[in-house]
């Protein structure tokens, strides 16, 4: 039969990882990217430190260039007129640093160190399951359950009873149950806010927090990996693996419809009219637009257009890169090395909560919170970039706003910052809707609260990355385990892809 | 020496009486200690202004098990319950108005939005389907996560067949409920707003959450609970007040030989050898049983009833790190007449149901910042109803009582400030005002009033930061987890003391579940001879 075996829509990390190792296993792959480029959100990204080890490794892309360089420090947690809180890889050195805070939080830190690695050790273990069928187990589902049921009492009775008090939890009440200081709490808590459109008062968010840390070498802090070269490198050497591995990538090509014929997929019709034949499509594209503006709507039926429509994903993240003239000086900063890692904007809880509430009301916070790296020019010399997340912010916020608020912020805390700044580009949620396609511009393609995670992400009976049609699969970050540089729901979509079409 | 109760139950609230009234039905000699000189705890009824009688704590019927009703024969001992027709919200200019009658309802949202009209029907069979399908959830005992022991679980295998029975929509459902915010989950439904902020406003009574914090979905179930309950419509008032349910039930225990004492305070859990062996009252009198059970929230029970040091370090933790965040106050009224509504004037039925302070998603929603921070919310969320319009006896003729359940009303105050009196004057005022601006006669209609803040409800009920529920209903003190992650079988790791209050599975409201479970649990351990644990 002529056609691919595999049509996966959309080349982003996701995509590339999918198509990467369904090509290693052996499959015709195309991969179809609407931009010239690929990459996808992933390319606003300059760390990948939540990058899984396997996909790494399966897809040998240390051979293919990637370089990831782990600094010591972490991540630092600007505060107001106070020296950062200052977070190692290490965490006993990380709590000696606190002492001069709290030494209550000092001597809590590294016993908090490892509860939250054995709480998102079982979640580590849990991303890489296809969730199981909830009505009719079927055998595999079984096995894995079984697994999972040992890594469960692996913990131990108390960690296990914790972890299931835990994974519902506010992640403001899961951090203030082990610190004092507000400052260490909302740097530690912001972990389970970020990228989302929830509150560190909101349940669940400690979930988002636990899943954070399961990838890499976590911890409270979160691992810390950047991208040498910055962020075109990381999805170069995915590019590469997947050539490598055989798959087609084609940019420049927007799929404007999956055909189906009698409920099952027969390939893919690009915008330029051309079909491309496949027995399987995988969208590695969120799930909202794949179901409702890719299927054909005779197809999928009202039912399942309604379900699609209910997926949440209103997105209230801004990426924002500024271009600076010189390396900003930062209060309280005066090693260079502090500023390697990822930094925090996170001054406490209620001033977190505060953020987040302006969004409620379609509002820009007055102090968002912020997440940073600094990537230095490549070859030395002037022309320093920030990347930041800044949230929380309305979808539509003007481009000039969203870049003001992270200026006006940063500035509080490097005072003349303002004045390096040589260029804005400022993401808003519309933006990046239209600009990679997410809907509603959420950074990790749905939402990913309690009601969107696991068995039921994006929605019950999907979960298992195959989407309603025969053929068709989800392998974006609308799977499971979620948005983020994980290349997680990638790996796994494959995984069920190849053990399918076997 | 022999004991010289079988039981003896720590508090007469509903749950308390219950456990007694289940347990001395099953044959054991029971004695019940009440604190205050009147029995009910949260469910009492008092004369608070001469002549006017209220349910000064909790107002309404929710879900008292109909299985209680009917074991206990508590229609015989004078359970009456007045059905309450329908939710009243006033707004600017117009008012939403829900009733029993569901055509009527439909016809009043049909003014707001067609698309809201059908939705309406199709989300009430929906709600009622998965209301019966979460229902046996209420009568389990929880299994200990941590021990993966299969013989708990066996309890749970019907509830995980019954799921993989059930329409794929309504698997869906089950999953939503558990874990959105209830105007996320009233988002896929409905779009006009007052309908939507009214009816989250169910999914945070008594929560320290706001109806966009997941989590809070759950609770608009408890109101399709109520309507399958049969011939029982357990949504309504008491005859006589919700103080009329404990006498009901505290006659159904006397009646089984179980005895009630009142004014019986206890001062402490006695404790020989590792087990609970009694109480000793506060007048120094000790009452020597084979079980204690508490029915005081855990915080009271561990924290105060139970000497230091008896129990281990690593459970004490977990019960010092349990949440009560009591979140609501309550306005008593004794009324010369009847408020009249600027949006719908007169004496009309549209009084005679629950009026809802809920004109939007976003007023309920500030209501919740205010409170986050530490402040009462300056327009708060009210659920007002007037119960002398369907139980008259209350007041004198012509007379009325209203109660006013009113959010948020945080018992932590921000930067230092106490509920002292002069925070206590300021919050009725506020109450009065928010309630003046859509019935302005109000002020002028008020013979007497009782202004109830959460610290007022903790030092009267005993309800620890005057949380209603005996601790938050949050996702992660619910089920397993509730009261202690590991303690979740109304046992205490204190042998020989049960808990079989609020603070126990599944949770507060004037349920009596709890109360329940644990008498029949307490009743099965004896009569399989087995007392461990």
């Amino acid at each position: 039969m002529s056609g691919y075996d595999v049509a996966v829509i959309g080349g982003g990390h996701n995509g590339l990882v999918a198509a990467g190792l369904l090509a290693g296993a052996g499959r015709r792959v195309v991969v179809l990217e609407r931009r010239d480029r690929v990459g996808g959100v992933a390319e606003l990204f300059p760390t990948a430190g939540r990058l899984r080890q396997s996909v790494v490794d399966s897809l040998r892309l240390r051979d293919h260039g990637l370089e990831l360089v782990r600094p010591d420090v972490r991540m630092i947690a600007l505060r107001d007129g106070q020296a950062p809180l200052v977070f190692h890889a290490d965490a006993g050195r990380t709590a000696e640093g606190l002492r001069s805070l709290s030494a209550a939080d000092a001597d809590a830190y590294p016993r908090y160190d490892q509860h939250v690695r054995a709480l998102s050790g079982f979640l580590a273990r849990l991303n890489r399951l296809t969730p199981p069928r909830l009505d009719r187990p079927a055998a595999g589902d079984l096995v894995g359950g079984i697994r999972l049921g040992k890594t469960f009492r692996d913990l131990g009775p108390r960690t296990a009873r914790e972890l299931t008090r835990a994974l519902p939890m506010a992640v403001a009440d899961f951090v203030g149950e082990w610190f004092e200081s507000d400052a260490l709490r909302g740097a530690l808590a912001a972990r389970g806010t970020l990228a989302t459109a929830m509150g560190p008062w909101s349940a669940g968010t400690a979930l988002v927090l636990l899943n954070d840390m399961a990838e890499g070498d976590g911890g409270p802090a979160g691992e810390t990996a950047l991208v040498r070269g910055g962020p075109p490198a990381l999805a170069g050497a995915l590019r590469r693996a997947a050539e490598a591995a055989g798959a087609e990538i084609r940019t420049g090509e927007a799929v404007a419809s999956i055909v189906s014929a009698g409920g099952a997929v027969m390939g893919v019709e690009l915008a330029s009219g051309e079909r491309v034949e496949a027995q399987a499509v995988a969208s590695a594209i969120d799930p909202r637009t794949t179901l409702l503006d890719l299927v054909d709507p005779m197809a999928a039926g009202p039912r399942l257009r309604w379900r699609a429509g209910n997926i949440r994903a209103a997105g209230h993240v801004a990426v924002v890169e500024l271009e600076l003239s010189a390396p900003a000086a930062f209060d309280g900063v005066d090693d260079p090395a502090l500023l390697a890692g990822r930094i925090v904007v996170a001054r406490g809880l209620d001033e977190l909560e505060r953020a987040f509430d302006a969004s409620k009301y379609g509002g820009a916070s007055e102090r968002p919170q912020i997440e940073a790296v600094i990537t230095p020019p490549a070859g030395g010399g002037a022309g320093h970039r920030l990347h930041a997340l800044v949230q929380w912010v309305p979808a539509d916020i003007e481009p000039a706003a969203a870049g003001d608020l992270l200026v006006g912020e940063l500035e509080r805390h490097a005072p003349g910052l303002g004045g390096l700044v040589t260029g804005v580009t400022a993401r808003t949620p519309s933006r990046l809707a239209e600009e990679y396609g997410l809907p509603g511009g959420h950074l990790l393609h749905a939402e990913p609260a309690l009601d969107q995670f696991f068995a039921w992400r994006p929605v019950l009976g999907m979960a298992r990355y195959r989407l309603p049609l025969r053929g068709l699969y989800l392998c974006g970050s609308g799977a499971h385990p979620g948005g983020g540089v994980t290349g997680g729901p990638g790996e796994n979509a494959a995984r069920e892809i190849a053990r399918s079409s076997a | 020496m022999a004991d010289r109760y079988d039981a003896v139950i720590i508090g007469g609230g509903h749950n308390g009486l219950v456990t007694a009234a289940y347990l001395a039905r099953g044959g054991l000699r029971v004695c019940c200690l009440e604190r205050r000189d009147v029995l009910g705890g949260a469910a009492v009824t008092e004369e608070i202004v001469p002549g006017f009688r209220f349910s000064v704590a909790s107002y309404v019927v929710s879900l008292l098990r109909p299985e209680i009703i009917r074991d206990l024969d508590l229609g015989r001992h004078g359970l009456e319950i007045l059905p309450l027709d329908g939710t009243f919200t006033p707004l600017d200019g117009d008012h939403l108005w829900r009733v029993n009658d569901h055509a009527r309802t439909v016809r009043e949202l049909r003014r707001w939005s067609l698309a809201d009209a059908e939705a309406y029907e199709e989300y009430g069979r929906l709600m009622v389907h998965m209301a019966r399908f979460i229902k046996p959830i209420l009568s389990v005992v929880p299994p200990d996560q941590g021990r993966l022991n299969p013989l708990e679980w066996i309890s749970l295998g019907p509830l995980a067949k019954r799921f993989g029975e059930l329409p794929r929509r309504l698997r869906d459902t089950f999953i939503q409920v558990m874990t959105m915010s209830a105007a996320d989950f009233l988002d896929q439904w409905f779009e006009t707003d007052p309908l939507k902020a009214t009816m989250s406003a169910s999914g945070i009574i008594g929560t320290f959450q706001g109806v966009r914090s997941p989590g809070t979905a759950y609770v608009l179930l408890h109101h399709y609970m109520g309507e399958i309950d049969g011939a029982y419509r357990a949504w309504g008032i008491p005859r006589g007040g919700t103080g009329g349910v404990s006498l009901a039930i505290a006659s159904a225990a006397r009646a089984q030989g179980a005895e009630i004492r009142t004014s019986a305070p206890v001062a402490r859990i006695d404790v020989r050898d590792g087990r609970a062996i009694g109480v000793t009252l506060e007048s120094g009198e000790e009452i020597s049983a084979g079980a204690v059970l508490s029915s005081a929230d855990s915080r009271v029970t561990f924290e105060r009833l139970v000497e230091p040091g008896v129990l281990d370090e690593d459970f004490m933790a977990d019960v010092r790190r349990y949440k009560f965040r009591g979140s609501s106050g309550k306005v008593n009224l004794a009324l010369s007449g009847l408020p009249d509504f600027t949006c719908l004037p007169g004496k009309g039925d549209h009084l005679r149901g629950a009026i809802s302070f809920s004109p939007s998603v976003e007023y309920m929603e500030r209501a919740y910042d205010d409170a986050k921070y530490g402040r009462p919310s300056r327009r708060p969320y009210i659920d007002m109803i007037i119960p002398t319009l369907v139980d008259p006896a209350m007041a004198p003729a012509g007379h009325h009582t209203m109660s006013c359940f009113v959010q948020y009303a945080p018992y932590h105050l921000a930067d230092g400030a106490q509920w002292d009196d002069a925070a206590r004057d300021a919050f009725g005022e506020t109450v009065l005002d928010t309630i003046e601006e859509r019935a302005p006669n109000i002020r002028k209609l008020i013979v007497g009033k009782q202004v109830l803040t959460p610290l007022d409800i903790e030092q009267r009920i005993g309800l620890s930061e005057g949380n209603i529920f005996q601790g938050e209903l949050s996702l992660e003190q619910l089920f397993f987890n509730r009261p202690v992650p590991g303690w979740a079988r109304f046992r205490t790791p204190l042998q020989g003391l049960w808990i079989c209050g609020s603070a126990a599975h599944p949770g507060g409201g004037l349920m009596g579940a709890p109360g329940r479970i644990a008498a029949l649990e307490l009743l099965r351990e004896r009569r399989g001879g087995r007392w461990r644990r």
